[in-house]
């Protein structure tokens, strides 16, 4: 419940503000989101297991976000940064899937 | 410490048995952090030994969870702002480009000709305000001439007084004056402050003499006559008319004084247009106008 209030918090400040990306770190943007994803997921994943603890939340969540972008950016400085974006895009996404569907099965035993 | 020994052999061998399993395998099954289960276990053991796990308030994972709220609200704003210039295609752009640019080739074009026409009207400006000036200098010099400026030089004041037998000064009388001096040289003539102009004329009005309409001039009549200081008056009695003057002044008993001034101010007459009189070869005022090209 506190945290549905903390999402709609966070999105309401994001359309009232509508913050400026500085342009070097716009393109670290869409794969930070997909690694907070994960995290999230992570964290809801682990609550209906019953073993949510928010300090590995908060450091999966930073760590994700951070790794995330530097691996890109590290591949934009080797000049690989759209196939590493891509390798980061596919992990986390499978992470994502398959936590999604541990949730499923807590919420609809199926 | 036989225990800490176990259970870096354990980690050891975990951890080879996890590299030798294919990677997506490990993806999948360690799609939860590892650490939850960690905490998770450490916790029940906490629990088991006796002290009891203490609860902390979860301020932090709101804060997180706003954190995350922002950051896809912002990653989802960003991309839809850029959307017009991530989905144009590379031909849609480079169409853009080559349109621009005809547009700013036409602009300069545009440029070009409206500096020509500016350069041109410019050209006609000076052209016509050079004749604006010719021409307002001539006004000025016919003014002078036709009495409709004022004018100042130097001159002779010539007062004509009604003779003190009551004979009065007659219109006849100052016009034979005002004709000998303009036979005489004389380059501007006014009487008692009222200029003479090209259409004035002295007449009686019953015992007052009228010039330029009223009010009618009263004696005594101080004529004053701009020309050449030295001559003028030698030169008035030169004349037919001027001569006659003096005769009649002499018969009728006018007292005339003549007085030499170095700097005469005489006034300007008001200017009547001529009602019925058109100027021959005259032509209308030019009305020509420019229209943007």
């Amino acid at each position: 419940m506190i945290a549905a209030l903390g999402m709609l918090a966070g999105i309401i400040l994001g359309i009232v503000f509508q913050p400026n990306v500085p342009h070097g770190l716009e393109p670290y943007l869409p794969i930070a989101v997909v690694a907070a994803l994960d995290a999230v997921f992570g964290g809801l994943r682990a609550y209906l297991d019953g073993i949510f603890d928010d300090k590995v939340f908060v450091v999966s969540f930073v760590s994700n976000v951070v790794i995330a972008a530097g691996i890109v950016y590290l591949g934009d400085q080797l000049g690989v940064g759209e196939q590493l974006s891509t390798g980061v895009v596919v992990v986390l996404g499978i992470r994502i899937f398959s936590n999604v569907a541990a949730i499923r099965r807590h919420i609809f035993h199926a | 410490m036989p225990d800490a020994q176990a259970d870096r052999d354990a980690a050891r061998a975990a951890s080879a048995d996890r590299a030798r399993r294919p990677l997506l395998d490990v993806i999948t099954q360690e799609s939860l952090d590892e650490d939850y289960q960690h905490v998770a276990e450490q916790k029940r053991s906490a629990a088991a030994a006796g002290t009891a796990p203490t609860r902390r308030p979860r301020f932090v994972a709101t804060a997180v969870v706003a954190a995350f709220g922002l950051l896809v609200t912002v990653a989802a704003l960003q991309t839809s702002n850029a959307s017009g210039v991530t989905s144009a295609s590379r031909e849609e752009l480079q169409r853009q480009i080559k349109e621009r640019g005809d547009e700013v080739g036409t602009l300069q074009e545009e440029l070009v000709r409206q500096r020509a026409r500016n350069i041109r009207l410019q050209d006609q400006l000076d052209t016509v305000s050079g004749a604006e000036r010719t021409a307002s200098k001539r006004v000025t010099r016919m003014g002078a001439v036709a009495g409709y400026t004022p004018v100042s030089g130097p001159g002779v004041v010539i007062t004509v007084d009604d003779a003190p037998s009551g004979e009065a000064v007659r219109d006849e009388d100052l016009a034979l004056l005002v004709n000998g001096l303009w036979e005489a040289g004389a380059e501007a003539i006014s009487i008692n402050g009222k200029r003479l102009t090209a259409r004035s004329a002295l007449r009686n009005a019953g015992a007052a003499i009228n010039l330029n309409g009223p009010p009618p001039l009263s004696p005594p009549y101080v004529v004053s006559a701009i020309g050449d200081n030295g001559s003028l008056e030698a030169d008035l009695l030169n004349t037919t008319t001027g001569l006659r003057f003096v005769n009649v002044a002499d018969a009728l008993g006018f007292p005339v004084t003549t007085k030499k001034v170095d700097n005469l101010d005489l006034p300007a007459a008001t200017l009547r247009k001529p009602r019925s009189a058109t100027v021959e070869g005259a032509q209308p005022p030019p009305a020509k106008k420019e229209r943007p090209s």
